[in-house]
Parts: structure tokens; C-alpha cells; sequence
């Protein structure tokens, strides 16, 4: 299974859509919201917040990403390749897994990286560590909506569903603007999102507060929603294969 | 239905516990729709053989394939290879293949694709002894989505046999390839078979599977409709062409002996013998010998006859 991951981790890299959408896209974004004053309040504050945005909005794309990858695998008959060598469906499916959630770390790191490099952002090691965490592992709810489109959708629209859903969850989610600069009716829609709940965990941590039980609860029912909505479009994809 | 075989294929295949079939599959029926792809098949390839499926577009081979392969369920029957679940064989790396199209994802080298196809098996070939086998050592560092098309076969071929699997399943291995990568590919196959591995493949090409097989099974609609040598194949249907030069009234030539079928063109009247001797014979006694040709069926008129027969 690690020579699959291998795999496909060499072919994530080598993506371009990948690298413009999961890494430099966040980077730069970063880099012109925080220097131009865009964001609102105190300019370290702007750097800190917009950081754990931009992670999370290239965490978002790496996600997806991943899962296009598999409408385009199933079109290319790379699946039905997989399922004649020996490896087990349960490895190629983990394998696809692993890659997703190694898939991100590139983008998080990228855009943290340039808040503690290029915006001098400080902050205590265990909030550090705590962004870190919650930034990978929060992308599992993601990477699963990514999947099941990828089952789903056959490549073209499995590719342009998932840079559609990704845009709008991190638009919605208040990652390119804070929800607090919405109206307050959109205000309401974007705080039941996952990608609000999944960035708003970090935001708090970041300035010392802890996560709200709310902001748990939204993401574990939007974490299950797509586990079904996943496994449901592998089974489909398996019946047509 | 009339059933042509030379060799019957046994109702129940021995699966003695020494060494079963390579490939058995047994009375396999798969519907799609109301279509029947495959038709209660019955079909055993003992280890060591190269078998040639053959039939025209629509006769089942790819679903047949795939129900060997498991990956297809069939409706009914079974299929068995080494006289394992198929997906087990494939598991345990008995098995290579290369399906009819796909299998090369973008953005990896041939080198790591292949690298990584050998790392699943446990016992793979060398990786520098593959890229010989399949003559593409230059092509190591390419991308595999910057290949042409014969070039890509040729990789797609390396795959299914970097893990030295016992058998080696091919669907229209050389669909789309021209006169001269077919001849290369075939070259490296020989080899393959040289060291007993079994192998079987699907083509519509009647010449590569009278040249490269030991076995030649055809199918119609799902259906075994002669299975044997290639030369059996073309003594059962019986067809030397017999033909004279036409002089006058000729109809009375199709009822002289061993004739079974008889055309007149281009001022040639040529009669399908199951018995040329005794048509020459005949045709000279008859005084009608002008310009005399006798050519043995090749197994393009074989498969014809064979599927007519079916169609009727």
C-alpha cells in the first residue's frame, strides 16, 4: 500500500492544479490580504487570522483535489488496473485516503509558514501545535465530499463540481472574507457550513479561546453526512466498474 | 444450437488438488439487459497453453474476460483460475492482465509505474528484465502520458507481466497498433510462452491467433463454437476451395462430390470442398479442368463458415 501512496503522491505534486489552487493560490492570497489591509483590526491580528484562513482554504483545495483524482482514475481505467493487481480494494481505498490527508500538509505548512516567515506572525508553541492538529485533521470531512464526487462524477464534472463546492464552502465559510462583514442573513447560512466550523476552531485557538461546542457539533454532522455521501458513491462506482 | 466442438469440453472440470486448470470457467452465463453476453460458456485451459479467443466484435470475449478475471460476477456458473476465486488469484499474484484499454494514469514516469505495479507482487521480475521483455528500455524516464499509442501497449503489456504471474490475460492485445508493433509485440510474447507460462488472449486478428496460439477457441454469442488446434479448426469445417474456370451452364458443379458450397466470379467458379480429392477427381472425369486451383481454408474462411453455421 505505501508504494500506492508513493504513487500518488509523486502525481499530486506533479499537478498543477494542485500546486496553483492548494498552494500558491493561499500563499498569494495571504500575502495580498494581509499587506494591502484588507483584513479588518490590528495588523498582526489581520496576519494571524487571514493565516489560519488561507491554511484552511488551501487545505480545502488540496482536499478536493484528492478526489478528483479518482474520477479521473476511473476514467483513465487506473481502478480497474488497481483491481488486477494484488492489492485489496480496502488498501486502494485507505491508499486514496492516506494520500488525501498527506495531500494537505503541503498547503497548510505553505501558508503558515509565510505568516511566521514573511508576516512575522508569534504566537505560543501549543497554539502552534494546536492550528497544526486541528487545520490536517479537520480536512477528513472534506476529503470525503471530494471522494464521493469523485466516485459519483465521471472526470470533467467531478473536476468542476469539486472546484465549485471547494470555492463556494471557502467563500460561504467566511475564509475570503470574515462572516462578520456578510449581512446578517448570509451571516446565518455561512455559520451552519462546515468550512466556517472547520477554520472557526483554529480562529479561536489562535486568539486563546477555546472551540465551541457548536462549531464540534456542525463539523462532526457534516463529517458523517459526507462518510455517507462517500461510501454511497463508492458503492455506485463499484457497481458500474 | 449446434455445438462444433473438437475437444468437448468437459461437463465438470477436474480440480484435482495437485494442479487445476489455470483458467476454468464453468457453464458461465452474464446478462446485460436482455442482452447475453455470455451464454452458459464452459471453457478449461490447462497451465502451460497459449490460447487464442476469437470472435467478431459482440461475441463475448471482453465479458468473458472479465467474468475470468473476476472482474465481473456472473450471473450463474463459476469461474476459477488455478482453481482459486479469482479475485483470490489475483490476489496472491497469479495473475497478470491487460484489459482492452486504460490503465496509464498522467504524471509518472514508465520507470515509476512500473516500479510501483511490480512492488504489489511478491516475487516480481527484475525491472530492467521487464523493460527488455517489453522493448521499451528507452523509454524508462518518459512520461507515460507523452507515449504514443503503439509505445503505450507496449507499457501497458509490461505491466501484466512485471510480477511473473502463472497467467497472463491479454483482451485485444494489438487492437490499434499497426503492421510493425504488432510484429514487436508479438516477438516479446514469444518469449513469454517460451517459459511456460499460459497465456490467453482475445483478438479478431485470425492470422495472430493461427500464428500464436496452440489453442484456438471461437466464439459466437456468447458461446464456444469450435475450440482446438487451428488446424483442426480449419479440417472440421472442411473447406478447401476448389476453382475452375467457368465454360458455360455450371450449376451441375455444385452437385458433384464433397462440394458443399459453390460461387461463381469474375468468370471463376469456386466450390467449397469438404472433400477435394474426390471433387478433382470428379471435375476431371467431367472433362470441366480449366485452370485448376486448390487452396487450403485459411482460418479466416474457417471462422466464417463456423459463424454462419452459428447464425443459422
Amino acid at each position: 500500500m505505501w508504494g500506492y501512496v508513493r504513487l500518488e503522491l509523486i502525481r499530486t505534486m506533479r499537478d498543477g492544479g494542485y500546486v496553483i489552487f492548494g498552494i500558491v493560490m493561499p500563499v498569494v492570497m495571504y500575502l495580498v490580504f494581509t499587506n494591502l489591509g484588507l483584513a479588518p483590526g490590528d495588523r498582526h491580528d489581520a496576519a494571524i487570522y487571514t493565516m489560519v484562513s488561507m491554511a484552511a482554504y488551501g487545505a480545502l483545495g488540496g482536499a478536493f483535489n484528492n478526489g478528483s483524482g479518482i474520477a479521473e482514475d476511473r476514467a483513465a481505467g487506473w481502478l480497474r488496473q488497481l483491481r488486477l493487481t494484488p492489492l485489496t480494494p480496502a488498501q486502494v481505498v485507505a491508499g486514496k485516503v492516506v494520500t488525501g490527508v498527506a495531500g494537505v500538509v503541503p498547503s497548510i505548512a505553505a501558508v503558515l509558514l509565510t505568516g511566521l516567515l514573511v508576516n512575522h506572525v508569534t504566537l505560543p508553541p501549543q497554539r502552534w501545535l494546536a492550528i497544526v492538529v486541528l487545520l490536517w485533521a479537520g480536512t477528513v470531512p472534506f476529503s470525503l465530499l471530494g471522494l464521493g464526487n469523485g466516485y459519483r462524477l465521471s472526470g470533467q464534472s467531478a473536476a468542476m463540481a469539486n472546484i465549485a463546492t471547494m470555492l463556494t464552502l471557502a467563500i460561504l465559510g467566511g475564509l475570503w472574507v470574515p462572516v462578520e462583514n456578510f449581512p446578517s442573513w448570509l451571516r446565518a447560512i455561512a455559520e451552519w457550513t462546515p468550512s466556517n466550523s472547520y477554520a472557526g476552531l483554529s480562529w479561536r485557538i489562535a486568539f486563546g479561546d477555546v472551540p465551541t461546542v457548536r462549531q464540534v457539533v456542525i463539523l462532526s454532522a457534516w463529517l458523517l453526512v459526507f462518510a455517507v455521501y462517500a461510501v454511497y458513491g463508492y458503492r455506485r462506482a463499484g457497481r458500474r466498474a | 444450437m449446434i455445438y462444433w466442438g473438437l475437444r468437448c469440453p468437459p461437463t465438470v472440470v477436474p480440480m484435482t488438488a495437485k494442479s487445476p486448470d489455470a483458467v476454468s470457467l464453468t457453464s458461465a452465463t452474464k446478462h446485460f439487459g436482455p442482452v447475453r453476453a455470455v451464454d452458459g460458456l464452459t471453457l478449461a485451459i490447462p497451465r502451460g497453453q497459449t490460447v487464442a479467443l476469437l470472435g467478431p466484435n459482440g461475441a463475448g470475449k471482453s465479458t468473458t474476460i472479465a467474468l475470468l478475471l473476476g472482474l465481473l460476477p456472473p450471473d450463474s456458473g463459476r469461474a476459477a483460475l488455478f482453481g482459486l476465486d479469482p479475485e483470490q488469484a489475483v490476489r496472491q499474484g497469479l495473475v497478470g492482465a491487460m484489459p482492452q484499454e486504460g490503465g496509464l494514469i498522467p504524471r509518472v514516469t514508465v520507470r515509476e509505474l512500473l516500479a510501483f505495479v511490480s512492488g504489489t507482487y511478491a516475487a516480481p521480475l527484475p525491472l530492467d528484465r521487464v523493460l527488455a521483455l517489453a522493448r521499451i528500455g528507452d523509454l524508462r524516464d518518459r512520461r507515460v502520458d507523452r507515449l504514443s499509442g503503439g509505445q503505450a501497449q507496449r507499457v501497458r503489456f509490461a505491466m501484466a507481466v512485471c510480477g511473473d504471474p502463472g497467467l497472463i490475460v491479454l483482451d485485444e492485445p494489438t487492437a490499434a497498433l499497426d503492421v510493425e508493433a504488432r510484429r514487436e509485440f508479438w516477438d516479446g510474447m514469444r518469449g513469454l510462452a517460451s517459459q511456460g507460462k499460459t497465456i490467453l488472449f482475445s483478438t479478431h486478428y485470425l492470422d495472430e491467433a493461427d500464428e500464436h496460439a496452440d489453442r484456438v477457441v471461437v466464439l459466437g454469442h456468447g458461446r464456444v463454437i469450435a475450440d482446438g488446434t487451428s488446424a483442426e479448426i480449419k479440417r472440421a469445417v472442411a473447406l478447401t476451395t476448389v476453382s475452375v474456370t467457368a465454360d458455360g451452364e455450371s450449376a451441375w458443379l455444385a452437385t458433384l462430390p464433397g462440394v458443399r458450397h459453390m460461387e461463381i466470379r469474375g468468370g471463376r467458379v469456386h466450390l467449397r470442398s469438404g472433400d477435394s480429392d474426390a471433387t478433382v477427381m470428379a471435375l476431371a472425369r467431367a472433362g470441366a479442368v480449366r485452370g485448376l486451383e486448390v487452396v487450403p481454408a485459411d482460418l479466416e474462411d474457417a471462422f466464417v463458415a463456423l459463424t454462419a453455421k452459428e447464425n443459422a
